[in-house]
């Protein structure tokens, strides 16, 4: 048998081999990944590892020698080419053929580089993986000058981590708050209100027309004409499903790597998982691509299991964390509108939630310094039942005490397997 | 040395269906209070250090707050991830109304 092949080493990829191996004990695992670093963890990049508070050991998934100890053929430093689904063999980009009975997308994405003049310059900096993470710690000193382009997640942590090490910093986004289109205005406005505090010069509603310098930055003009005179940069403007590799394959790519709830694509014993998977979520009754970390972790697991011949469908309520200062934001469900926005606690009180609510429903909720309601809400996400939105507001009802009855636990990966 | 079994807390500080931290020996262990049943074990989370008396127990699982790690107080075994590693769990023993931790 040719066996059970994993193409990506991020957490998706590292949680299937880890969990390939743990439900078979005999089965053969090859993990693919293009970076040459052992499976880590993302998250840290723009926090603790930028500051220089983790080493990279600290980020690893698993010890490193852990695959060697559990039979796992790793192939690092090696990226997949092609994908051949009906020979049912992996092309690497040096030429080598790697044969499956099973295969695992779990590619990941890869961050876009618009085509900004400029953008090449040294000194202009993105982050995704280790390597981009330890450049631009080299350029963290007290009294720089950073411009932060793009203020999503990773950048607004970027731009905390920056403000950690007292470097002068400077953050553009094109809409009118950081995470407009994610979180909402309201909440986004907070967060604006947030970096200013911490001495963030904001420039919202605008774009980088280009980079400028000789050789090496020296300035980032917008599109409204400021020039931003500055010793480097970070540009974190979304990122791409790395789907290349699938040209000709016949799996089906739609906004990611299309897959049923068991994470299969269209076709037979090929699946995906990950921030590459756009995954029909049983729960929202839709596709919906998550690009972090739980995602990774748990839909890896799930798709190893399936893989294996289980058919257990991936109904975990997304959820990720995002820190910021001393702001530990959490968010669970999924929205993309919402027709009421019910705030538990005051938004810039330094602790609340907000639910997006679409038909009395809680589609998402997103806290601040809150992580208990946030956990609590998401048997109620899960449960797609109308709330009364007067308890959510009231900070003196617990939560747990609005599930509808019989109360269902989100179940876990772990715990159905032993049902 | 031998383990011994230390005074840690009244029994009825502890509240039901709840958690508390207490101060053995210089050590935080977190006490949970299951339907009258006593359990002991570390109160640091052994993924990033959060206390698990600050998460929510359901039944014998706590979860921490901080990032959904999930263990049975019971064993102190991983029921989810991102923990790996179990947490370390301590015998209980009522006596009157003191509750004793083994440690």
């Amino acid at each position: 048998m040719a066996g059970f092949v994993v193409i990506g080493a991020g957490l998706a990829g590292a949680s299937a081999a880890i969990a390939l191996r743990k439900y078979s004990i005999d089965a053969r695992v090859t993990l693919i990944g293009e970076e040459d670093e052992v499976p880590y963890e993302r998250p840290p990049l723009s926090k603790g590892y930028l500051r220089g508070e983790q080493p990279v050991e600290k980020l690893l998934v698993r010890p490193r020698e852990f695959y060697e100890e559990q039979a796992i053929d790793t192939m690092f430093g090696s990226r997949a080419c092609r994908i051949d689904g009906t020979q049912r063999v992996v092309h690497l980009a040096d030429d080598r053929r790697v044969p499956f009975d099973r295969l695992l997308i779990a590619t990941g994405v890869r961050n876009r580089r618009p085509p900004i003049p400029g953008i090449e310059l040294q000194g202009v900096h993105q982050l995704r993986t280790v390597r981009d993470a330890t450049r631009l710690r080299a350029e963290m000193r007290a009294g720089r000058r950073a411009v932060v382009v793009g203020m999503g997640f990773i950048g607004c942590e970027v731009a905390a981590s920056l403000r950690h090490h007292q470097v002068e910093v400077v953050a553009i986004d094109p809409g009118p708050t950081p995470l407009a289109r994610v979180l909402g205005e309201a909440v986004g406005g907070m967060l604006a209100a947030l970096h200013a505090s911490y001495g963030v010069h904001t420039v919202f509603n605008d774009a980088v027309e280009a980079f400028e310098g000789d050789g090496r930055i020296a300035a980032v003009v917008t599109k409204a004409g400021l020039r931003i005179p500055c010793d480097f940069a970070v540009v974190g403007v979304g990122v791409e499903a790395v789907v290349d590799l699938l040209d000709g394959s016949g799996i089906r790519v739609d906004n990611g790597i299309a897959v049923d709830q068991y994470c299969a694509t269209s076709v037979g014993g090929i699946f995906a998982a990950g921030d590459v998977a756009n995954h029909f979520h049983p729960v929202f009754g839709r596709h919906i691509r998550v690009e972090h970390w739980q995602n990774a972790m748990r839909q890896g697991d799930n798709a190893a299991r399936n893989m294996l011949g289980e058919r257990i469908a991936y109904d975990d309520i997304p959820w990720f964390w995002s820190d910021q200062y001393d702001a530990n934001i959490q968010y669970a469900g999924h929205h993309t509108g919402y027709e009421e926005l019910i705030l538990r606690g005051q938004l810039h009180g330094g602790s609340y939630a907000a639910f997006y609510m679409n038909g009395g429903v809680i589609d998402a909720v997103v806290g601040v310094n809150n992580a208990r309601d946030v956990r609590r809400a998401m048997p109620l996400i899960k449960a797609r039942q109308p709330v009364d939105p007067g308890q959510l507001r009231d900070e003196s009802v617990d939560l747990r005490s609005l599930a509808t009855p019989p109360s269902d636990p989100v179940r876990t990966p772990s715990s159905s397997a032993t049902a | 040395m031998a383990e011994v079994f230390v005074p840690a807390i009244k029994i009825a500080d502890v509240p039901a269906n709840g958690m508390v931290v207490v101060d053995v020996n210089g050590a935080r262990i977190a006490v949970a209070n299951v339907q009258g049943q006593f359990y002991a074990f570390d109160d640091e989370c052994t993924h990033e250090q959060c206390s698990l008396a600050e998460g929510d127990l359901a039944g014998t699982t706590v979860t921490c707050m901080c990032h959904g790690a999930e263990f049975d107080v019971r064993s102190g075994a991983v029921l989810a991830p991102p923990a790996v590693v179990p947490v370390k769990v301590y015998r209980t023993r009522v006596d009157g109304d003191a509750l004793h931790i083994e440690v």
